[in-house]
């Protein structure tokens, strides 16, 4: 399987260089006054998303995807209440500019 | 107006190309990491260690788990384990019995003036090939008759006057178990007809047919075997002695591998192998130091328990290991003696497993090892070469143990405590986690497929496969002081990962023969065999 070799994890990586400048330039265009900590708050969230799905797919791989089914579900939730609270504070910066 | 201001942009600007390429990146960086996790999950090097040799498969580092002296508590008078203590024993003594008793009820034969009592015997087929299916070894006879406990020997009268509960258990195994397997495996045999292949199809054992003083001094079968060792090699110290023994112990199919002293209270007290004697023998003075290993089940086999697993197969890696190690040893001049589940043990293995630093008792009475749970089999070889010796170890199983409780809610037999600790349990004047050893037999004999539950074994969230995932939980588990990742871990496993109730792995009418998990597509008969068969699984 492609996905165990050492080329795909090399390509998996070299994504990283095209979602870090077009998440810098959205950033910019919806005016979120981005700061380092904020910076620092998205990318645990984007990097917690990809452990949970890493996680998650490697229970269903292993021969048990009922629970690496219901797992995504629960991390799932967490990660959208996580998700609704970081873009609140990413656009706290926002209104505080414009007013 | 200038024009260029007042007609729209044709196309994506570069700036929305950049955002769109991020976006659709970072969505395939979502399926690359999902990919990743299926490879991760499925790599069939993460099955803890069976499938190749070498010291890398005992990959935890035991020295920041090293306790001084033995975890276990003594609390009394501790002495060697007797022969009626043990299920197997037990059994064997307990057909004695019937078979005396059988004896003495029968009516005097015609020597003795009374009527022919006998048919005579039926000429033995000529070939194997002859004898018809209906003569197949079985499960002892159909109707047994367990005789009042004071019609045994001195021994076992005294044994079930003092534990009058483990006699009624015994009875129903022989009275009403038995006879009910039989009924069990001529309906439902069929359907396990793979399974009961791979089982039997593992066969290695090498009997050992004379006394350690004679036996432990000659060099193994083979070419050339059979003759006196030869006078011992030095090493150069027992620190080197015991780090080849360990590496070849890898190499010869041993997953994990320690060394400990010899404590006499942990050997039978009766039938030595090769001895031709089952009563008392003293422990052989060059029994110095004992090598315990452990040898990990074929995973997907052991996944199906109880009744479409098998023990047989880390059973025979085990021993294979354990003849290769005992002769390795010979060649260098020591005595030596290998006790593994198809040779026989003359010692009981948890707590030589626990003293050579393999692991820690568990609630289920048997052994955790940090690499592969319970997921494994123990064999030993005795022997008088100067070792240096390892420590037990302490990686939190009391405390996990103390709050899981799986094993005990999963076993169809009820056969585990399910008490906070194990305060009130003492063998032989050691304190540790102990099980009914009679009713968890009792259901052994209920089970189908390759005979044993291992229900246990396999439920115990140590006993994973050797992926990030639970490597990562297990090096958490292992290093938090405050318990939390314990109930974490333990709250996770009761709430995603579901399993039959214990009842269900009963036979039917009370159950269906459960398995823990679906047997693997290989041991299914349906799929390769063209016979027709009942699935107890599904009512039939």
């Amino acid at each position: 399987m492609i996905t165990g070799t050492s080329i795909f994890f090399l390509i998996a990586g070299a994504l990283t260089g095209l979602v870090i400048p077009a998440a810098a330039a959205g950033a910019r265009d919806l005016g979120l006054g981005m700061r380092w900590w904020k910076w620092l708050l998205a990318g645990a969230w984007y990097l917690l998303l990809l452990f949970f799905v890493f996680m998650d797919f490697t229970i269903i791989g292993e021969g048990e995807p009922a629970a690496g089914m219901k797992m995504l579900l629960f991390q799932g939730v967490i990660l959208i209440i996580l998700g609704v609270g970081l873009v609140r504070v990413l656009r706290a910066g926002r209104k505080r500019k414009s007013s | 107006m200038p024009k260029e201001e007042s007609t729209p942009k044709k196309g994506v600007s570069r700036r929305d190309f950049l955002k769109i390429g991020g976006t659709v990146a970072a969505a395939a960086q979502v399926g690359a990491a999902a990919g990743a996790g299926l490879s991760a999950g499925r790599d069939p090097s993460t099955l803890t260690g069976w499938q190749h040799l070498g010291d890398n498969t005992q990959f935890v580092d035991r020295r920041p788990l090293e306790i001084d002296g033995l975890p276990y508590e003594i609390v009394g008078e501790t002495r060697r384990p007797a022969e009626v203590e043990s299920v197997f024993g037990r059994g064997g003594l307990i057909m004695r019995g019937m078979m005396s008793e059988m004896r003495s009820r029968r009516p005097p034969g015609p020597e003795a003036g009374g009527e022919k009592s006998r048919p005579e015997p039926e000429k033995p087929p000529e070939a194997v090939g002859d004898i018809p299916p209906e003569a197949a070894p079985s499960y002892g006879p159909p109707r047994m008759k367990m005789p009042a406990p004071d019609r045994f020997g001195p021994a076992l009268t005294e044994y079930y006057r003092k534990f009058p509960d483990i006699y009624e258990l015994d009875k129903v195994r022989m009275e009403s178990i038995l006879p009910r397997k039989r009924q069990d495996t001529a309906k439902y045999g069929d359907y396990y007809t793979l399974i009961d292949a791979w089982s039997a199809c593992w066969s290695t054992g090498v009997p050992i047919t004379e006394p350690p003083e004679i036996s432990d001094f000659k060099t193994g079968g083979g070419m050339g075997g059979g003759r006196r060792i030869r006078e011992p090699v030095p090493f150069k110290s027992p620190a080197h002695a015991s780090r080849l023994i360990k590496k070849v112990a890898h190499h010869f199919g041993a997953a994990m591998v320690g060394i400990a002293k010899m404590n006499p209270d942990w050997c039978y007290d009766h039938n030595l192998r090769g001895s031709g004697d089952r009563g008392f023998w003293e422990v052989p003075k060059h029994w110095k130091y004992v090598i315990a290993f452990g040898v990990p089940h074929q995973w997907e086999q052991v996944n199906s328990n109880p009744n479409c697993g098998s023990s047989f197969d880390a059973y025979s890696r085990a021993t294979i290991a354990a003849q290769r190690l005992e002769n390795f040893i010979k060649e260098l001049g020591y005595p030596a003696r290998r006790h593994s589940p198809m040779d026989g043990y003359d010692l009981i293995a948890v707590p030589f497993l626990v003293a050579a630093g393999l692991g820690q008792q568990g609630r289920h009475g048997i052994v955790i090892t940090p690499e592969a749970g319970s997921n494994f089999r123990a064999a030993f070889v005795t022997t008088s070469l100067p070792m240096e010796i390892d420590k037990p170890i302490d990686f939190g199983v009391n405390e996990f143990c103390r709050d899981c409780r799986i094993c005990a809610e999963i076993c169809p037999s009820r056969s585990i405590s399910f008490e906070d600790n194990n305060e009130k349990m003492t063998t032989r004047g050691y304190r540790h986690w102990e099980i009914n050893q009679t009713s968890c037999f009792n259901y052994w004999m209920q089970s189908m497929g390759g005979l044993g539950c291992r229900l246990c074994l396999i439920a115990c969230p140590y006993s994973r496969k050797n992926n990030w995932v639970h490597a990562m939980a297990r090096e958490i588990d292992t290093r938090d002081p405050t318990g939390l990742a314990n109930d974490g871990f333990t709250w996770m496993q009761k709430t995603f990962f579901k399993w039959p109730k214990a009842e269900e792995y009963l036979p039917p009418p009370d159950g269906r023969f459960a398995t823990f998990r679906e047997p693997p597509e290989w041991l299914k008969t349906g799929n390769y065999l063209d016979i027709p068969f009942l699935d107890p699984t599904k009512g039939e």
